[in-house]
């Protein structure tokens, strides 16, 4: 290597140490991503959460070059719909301008302070058109292409050369050979490329040390060119921090690596200068009065009396105004929730003195997700069927290796660590279908293999698209305009993979680090379900777990419908596991040693709920015993009926038929299976007879709780700081990919371009997406569907208790505190309310809750 | 308590929107469309009245069309759901709509003036359903690309029409072939290559593979329409115009120089690309350089099944792109071991210098040998592949199926287009031709089979391939 004189001489060049610490804050600035084969929602802001939101919103926006809120017309579309109170905006109002006084006082005469927003908020023009979409600068072309060459997970057959070297030196190997990069940096990177350091750590050090970055500056310094690429930064921190090492090994990439590769850039002067999107939709204090017909001199006298009330009515910010209207969403939705679950707590006090009646046919335990309420209460109605929700994973912190698939993935929360290996074994008595399964399964992968290799080979590429042509041709007129008969004949021809296969508690995978369940794990994770649900053990002859997960084909995005307390995968798994603990009599003996003594007769289910088609699939029913047949039969006939309400219901959000849903289901076409989680408002802690009542629109997490049960509070710990933070992540999601769908959201699915297996980018390049896409979020006409609003946690317990766990654990004190989550607390027995006002907010004087 | 007066989940409006029932209504027609002319092509067939030559409308007229009129009926069905959040859906269905006309003006223009005015619409149409996203300043760049690109291949297309309809006295399409006997030398070779220019243009082949390699902007069904259907024209047009190229044996070995390049290009960039879309263009290159370098070849029959076949395996895949999420880490790419490689080639060289030595050797003998390897190399490698006996007789069998259609396909065309051009190259130039097809196979599957990675500076130029050059950065001077 030709060794040239540096070209600054660093005399404070920082030690490795401290420059590896440099890294890790700065890499805290983005959440990690995970693979769309796993989609997991994470808050775009997790890095800015110990900050109010307000004040997160704003300095994200800039780290980003994103948008603070909605832009002004869809806030005001949704006002003219009714999807906003009128009377919560004129709260929100009152709010900002400091109260009633100061909201009524006169700025003019005749005018009030609150005219004057309120003019700003619904009548003056807002800014201009939509900003331009961002349009991909060089230095982020430049390093997307490089990140997304070596991230590669599937698709290229002649894979980056270099890669086990890790990002930053192989990037450094090929730089030399890429015009871009001459293009990009010019004479000065050709320079650096020889005598930049080869260690990320060192060639950190010295970058900030050349650049002159002052002592205290680092992190930020380093944290903005982080968020220059979000998307692949966060893919770095999945890969560093949730997966397997083995499934990265052979191309090492730490965050220091791309770091390093940004200094490099910003060294040679190639930065792109950032650019913020316009926040300052403000308008003049002219253009403010002329719209009340004032004259300029009534304006003077009205600044001069207003002690400047005018002026800065005049020049809060669009995003400023966006906040407004997004409290105003909060309180729309709050006003109409708390005041009906206030009433729902009396009435239960009240019943709760009369005798109870027969016990329920079933129960059955329902994930949190907000899709399974509606279902529930479409269930309940169908009979006395009594439903619980619980995390979907059940508790089971497993990681699943699903037979024929190479490796094992995560079935749990991404806030826990597999604890045991679970494989997938042949159901006894189905060994037959099972290894016709098996077969199956190897043809169609060496099949797939074979195909895969054929089209890319020199020779064979051509005799292989003509071969293949006419049979592809009739495929693909079946799956365009016959999805479902398609779908029925291939499900015909081969067994089928539920009942054939099914996951050993008994034994371990043949690669498993992790050990199978022993006796007294069955019975801890058994009565987990009991304790943090508050579950009577009282149970009924059949106790169904039902899991969830969605349908949709050749949909990138497909995994981000099935359950995110089962790391972004269909959660029958985890029912069937749980479900096979709880019937096996040893445990039963187990717990019954613990005070959990069930009766015989009950049998519990596993269950899988499609929420795409709300079919709920019953896993083993021939393992269920003559006496429960009927019980059974009952049972699937009511979740059918429920199904069919709920899907009729369903297609009339979406717009479509309840036929079309099904078609939709299975349709390669279709972008929009169903709206997944989008509406998402509120986490309700409570037990089903509080709310069951109630028509919560499936926008509710629902986690059943017993305050009664829970003298020490444990239960409500686990709720408050694992489900529910889980629910904060996909309400930020959806909020946030709401706001700015190009920012922190993955745009239009149709012009999405699948990368490496991993992710998308959109069109022929750019940083990986994060978030979700447009379709997801807004209707076909354009307008939001989700209504970008904090989450409202309200729980059924008493005060003080709530206030203790929050106390206790320092991640709800920032949630709450920092208002990333409303909080209000019912108390069970005197039905008062209690509203958790985040620090430094005023007190909501026009709001009805206190 | 009083319900929710303000529900904020209003439901959706279940009135069909217009633009769903334009959409539905032009699925419909093209559909039917398709129907009526497949119908009146079985009727043709069945009378007997189709006239069969090189020369002949019909054949190539009907089988390019029937294929455009599927691809756009399955297109336009796939996006009544695909597109339904499409933000400006009267230009999207109706530019599929004039897009579709206009590529059957062409294909069945008898006048050479509606010939030329239905390709160069296409080629402006093509280019606004690339840039529909006119919101975003990478779609509005895709498409001025292709704009240009298609400027350039069109004006040589309207310069050697002019040409030819100057020096034959007539733009009939049909009256012009039959008079190209009698032009001089100098006419038809430069008609010829203005001719491949265009073509070239429209198929993407270096050095005018950009355009394509970087249309990812377009929405996913109208990549699939254009790698389908529209990159074809240029193989129509070198077969439409056969008489012009076998008058000029120059153009014609340009064709085969610049489709050969293509073909290895091709592959080469799409066995490097991180990305679906990008992946399948390059692929799509490289198709289309095979095709002109059959149609240079003479061998009309393989170059037009292979545009059909093509274009259904190539609309599929790109429709099908959002299925190719999931990690399967590194695996070892190849097709076999290099034995089994190195025997295939050996083998297919050996049929081939066996079959050149027949005096009929015509140049449809490269696509046929290398079909012959695809046949072996599979057969062999899904035979003995390491799982159960009846997986491996099941996959045998898929095989043996698929050789059947390429067979059967291969036949038709033949049926419907008669003989193929008399060869351009003597027998040591097809085989040394074939031998780099193989060569480079075993190259290739030598080098993956062993997880050696490509020379980078090789590597590094097949990934730039189509990137647009980056925007000059204005600050780079503070």
């Amino acid at each position: 290597m030709n060794m040239m004189a540096p070209l600054t001489t660093a005399e404070t060049q920082l030690t490795r140490t401290e420059v590896a610490g440099l890294v890790a804050l700065a890499a805290r600035s983005v959440p990690p991503l995970w693979p769309l084969e796993s989609a997991i929602a994470v808050n775009p802001l997790a890095g800015f959460e110990d900050l109010p939101f307000a004040e997160a919103v704003h300095r994200a926006a800039r780290r980003f070059g994103a948008r603070e809120s909605l832009p002004l017309t869809a806030w005001r579309g949704l006002l003219a719909t009714g999807r906003i109170d009128p009377k919560a905006l004129r709260d929100a109002a009152i709010r900002e301008l400091g109260g009633i006084y100061a909201a009524e006082a006169q700025v003019a005469p005749g005018i009030t302070a609150l005219d004057l927003l309120m003019a700003r908020l619904v009548d003056l023009p807002a800014s201009g058109p939509e900003p331009e979409q961002d349009s991909t600068t060089a230095d982020v072309a430049f390093l997307a292409k490089w990140c997304a060459a070596f991230f590669d997970q599937s698709q290229a057959a002649s894979p980056m050369p270099h890669r086990d070297l890790g990002l930053y030196r192989a990037v450094l190997a090929l730089a030399g050979h890429d015009p871009d990069y001459a293009r990009l940096t010019g004479a000065l990177g050709a320079q650096l490329l020889l005598t930049v350091s080869r260690d990320p750590l060192t060639a950190i050090a010295e970058g900030l040390s050349a650049l002159g970055v002052s002592e205290g500056d680092e992190v930020d310094h380093l944290a903005d060119l982080v968020a220059r690429l979000p998307g692949w930064a966060g893919h770095i921190r999945w890969r560093g921090e949730h997966t397997d090492p083995a499934n990265v090994s052979g191309a090492p990439a730490g965050m220091a690596d791309l770091i390093a590769l940004w200094l490099l850039i910003e060294r040679a002067g190639a930065l792109a200068p950032r650019t913020v999107p316009q926040a300052t939709a403000h308008v003049g204090a002219a253009r403010l009065a002329a719209h009340f017909g004032l004259e300029t001199a009534a304006v003077d006298a009205a600044l001069a009396a207003a002690h400047g009330a005018f002026g800065r009515i005049a020049a809060l910010t669009e995003g400023a105004l966006g906040a407004l209207f997004m409290t105003a969403a909060e309180w729309s939705y709050r006003n109409q929730l708390v005041p009906r679950l206030e009433a729902a707590a009396l009435e239960r006090e009240a019943a709760a003195h009369q005798t109870a009646g027969a016990g329920p046919d079933a129960q059955l335990v329902f994930c949190i997700d907000v899709r399974s309420e509606p279902f529930r209460r479409a269930l309940e109605a169908q009979g006395a069927y009594q439903t619980l929700g619980y995390a979907g994973f059940f508790g089971l912190p497993i990681a699943l290796h699903r037979h024929g698939e190479e490796r094992r993935k995560r079935f749990l929360p991404v806030l826990l660590a597999p604890q045991h290996d679970v494989a997938e074994a042949p159901v006894a008595g189905r060994e037959d279908e099972a290894a016709s399964l098996s077969a199956e399964l190897a043809r169609e992968q060496h099949t797939a293999a074979l195909f895969g290799a054929a089209k890319q080979g020199t020779a064979t590429a051509f005799a292989t698209a003509e071969a293949t042509g006419p049979l592809a041709g009739l495929l693909m007129a079946a799956r365009t305009i016959g999805p479902r008969v398609l779908e029925r004949v291939t499900r015909s021809l081969t067994p089928d993979r539920a009942s054939a296969l099914a996951p050993a508690l008994d034994c371990c995978p043949t690669d498993g680090q992790r050990p199978a369940f022993t006796l007294d794990e069955k019975i801890g994770y058994a009565s987990a379900l009991f304790r943090l649900t508050g579950l009577t053990p009282q149970t009924a002859r059949l106790v169904v777990l039902a899991g969830h997960g969605g349908s949709a084909v050749n949909n990138p995005y497909a995994a981000a419908l099935d359950c995110g307390a089962c790391g972004g995968h269909k959660g029958g798994a985890n029912a069937r596991i749980l479900v096979a603990m709880l019937n096996d009599p040893a445990v039963r003996a187990g717990m019954a040693a613990h005070g959990l003594a069930l009766p015989e007769t009950t049998v519990f289910l596993a269950a899988e709920h499609d929420t795409t088609t709300d079919v709920v699939t019953i896993f083993d029913r021939d393992q269920v015993p003559a006496s429960h047949a009927a019980d059974l039969a009952a049972l699937e006939t009511s979740l059918a009926r429920a199904g069919a309400v709920n899907r009729a219901h369903r297609a009339g959000l979406l717009g479509r038929s309840a036929e079309d849903l099904l078609t939709g289901a299975v349709h390669w076409g279709e972008v929009r299976p169903e709206w997944g989680l989008a509406g998402n408002a509120a986490f309700l802690v409570g037990p089903r007879d509080w709310t069951a009542g109630l028509d919560l629109e499936g926008r509710t997490f629902l986690h059943s709780y017993d305050w009664r049960a829970d003298e020490d509070a444990t239960a409500l710990t686990t709720i408050l700081t694992a489900p529910m933070v889980v629910a904060q992540w996909i309400n930020c999601q959806y909020l946030f990919s709401t706001i700015d769908n190009s920012r922190y959201g993955s745009g239009d699915k149709v012009t999405q371009n699948v990368l490496g297996g991993i992710g998308v980018i959109q069109g022929n390049g750019g940083d990986l997406r994060i978030g979700l896409p447009r379709q997801s979020l807004f209707t076909d006409a354009g307008d939001p569907y989700h209504v970008p609003q904090r989450l409202l946690t309200v729980v059924l317990a008493p005060l003080a208790r709530v206030e203790a766990v929050i106390q206790a654990n320092e991640i709800l004190g920032r949630l709450f505190g920092n208002g990333w989550v409303q909080l209000v607390v019912i108390d069970p027995e005197t039905g008062r309310t209690r509203c958790w006002r985040p620090a430094g907010d005023p007190a909501a004087e026009g709001s009805t809750l206190h | 308590m009083s319900t929710a007066s303000h529900s904020p989940l209003s439901p959706s409006t279940g009135a069909v929107a217009p633009h769903a029932a334009a959409g539905r209504s032009l699925a419909l027609v093209l559909w039917l469309g398709f129907a009526g002319l497949a119908l009146a092509l079985g009727l043709l067939l069945a009378g007997g009245t189709l006239p069969a030559g090189i020369g002949s409308l019909p054949g190539l007229s009907a089988v390019i069309g029937l294929l455009t009129l599927f691809v756009a009926a399955i297109v336009v069905t796939f996006s009544l759901r695909n597109m339904r959040a499409d933000r400006r859906p009267a230009a999207y269905f109706g530019g599929i709509a004039l897009l579709i006309a206009s590529v059957m003006l062409f294909v069945f223009a008898r006048h050479l003036v509606v010939l030329g005015i239905g390709w160069l619409a296409s080629g402006v149409l093509l280019a606004r359903l690339v840039g529909h996203d006119t919101a975003w300043s990478e779609a509005r760049g895709a498409a001025r690309r292709a704009l240009l690109t298609f400027a350039v291949g069109d004006a040589a297309l309207v310069v050697a029409l002019v040409l030819l309809v100057s020096q034959t006295g007539t733009a009939q399409v049909d009256a012009v072939l039959a008079a190209v006997p009698s032009l001089p030398g100098w006419v038809t070779l430069s008609a010829a290559l203005l001719l491949l220019v265009a073509a070239a243009a429209r198929c993407a082949l270096p050095p005018f593979a950009g355009w394509l390699l970087s249309s990812m902007t377009a929405p996913t069904p109208v990549s699939a329409l254009m790698h389908a259907g529209l990159v074809n024209a240029g193989g129509f047009l070198l077969i439409r115009f056969a008489p012009v190229f076998e008058a000029a044996p120059i153009a014609r070995a340009a064709a085969v120089a610049i489709g050969l390049v293509a073909a290895l290009y091709g592959v080469g960039v799409m066995s490097v690309r991180p990305d679906i879309k990008r992946s399948l263009a390059g692929s799509t290159v490289s198709q289309m350089g095979f095709m002109i370098m059959s149609c240079g070849l003479g061998a009309y029959a393989a170059a037009l099944w292979h545009i059909v076949a093509h274009g259904l395996f190539k609309a599929w895949l790109f429709l099908g792109s959002g299925s190719s999420v999931g990690m399967r880490g590194d695996k070892p790419a190849g097709l076999g071991e290099p034995a089994t490689i190195g025997g295939v080639a050996v083998a297919t060289l050996a049929v081939g210098a066996w079959l050149t030595l027949s005096p009929d050797a015509s140049g449809s003998l490269v696509p046929l040998l290398l079909g012959l390897a695809t046949a072996l190399a599979t057969l062999v490698e899904g035979l003995t592949g390491n799982i159960p006996l009846r997986a491996r007789l099941a996959i045998g069998g898929l095989v043996a199926a698929l050789i059947g259609f390429h067979a059967a396909g291969l036949a038709a065309m033949h049926a419907l287009l008669g003989a193929d051009a008399p060869s351009l190259l003597p027998p040591w130039a097809l085989l040394a031709l074939l031998g780099a097809f193989l060569a480079a196979w075993m190259w290739q599957q030598l080098r993956q089979a062993r997880a050696r990675p490509l020379p980078a500076a090789l590597y590094v130029h097949l990934l730039n391939a189509g990137s647009a050059p980056a925007p000059a950065l204005q600050t780079a001077e503070i």
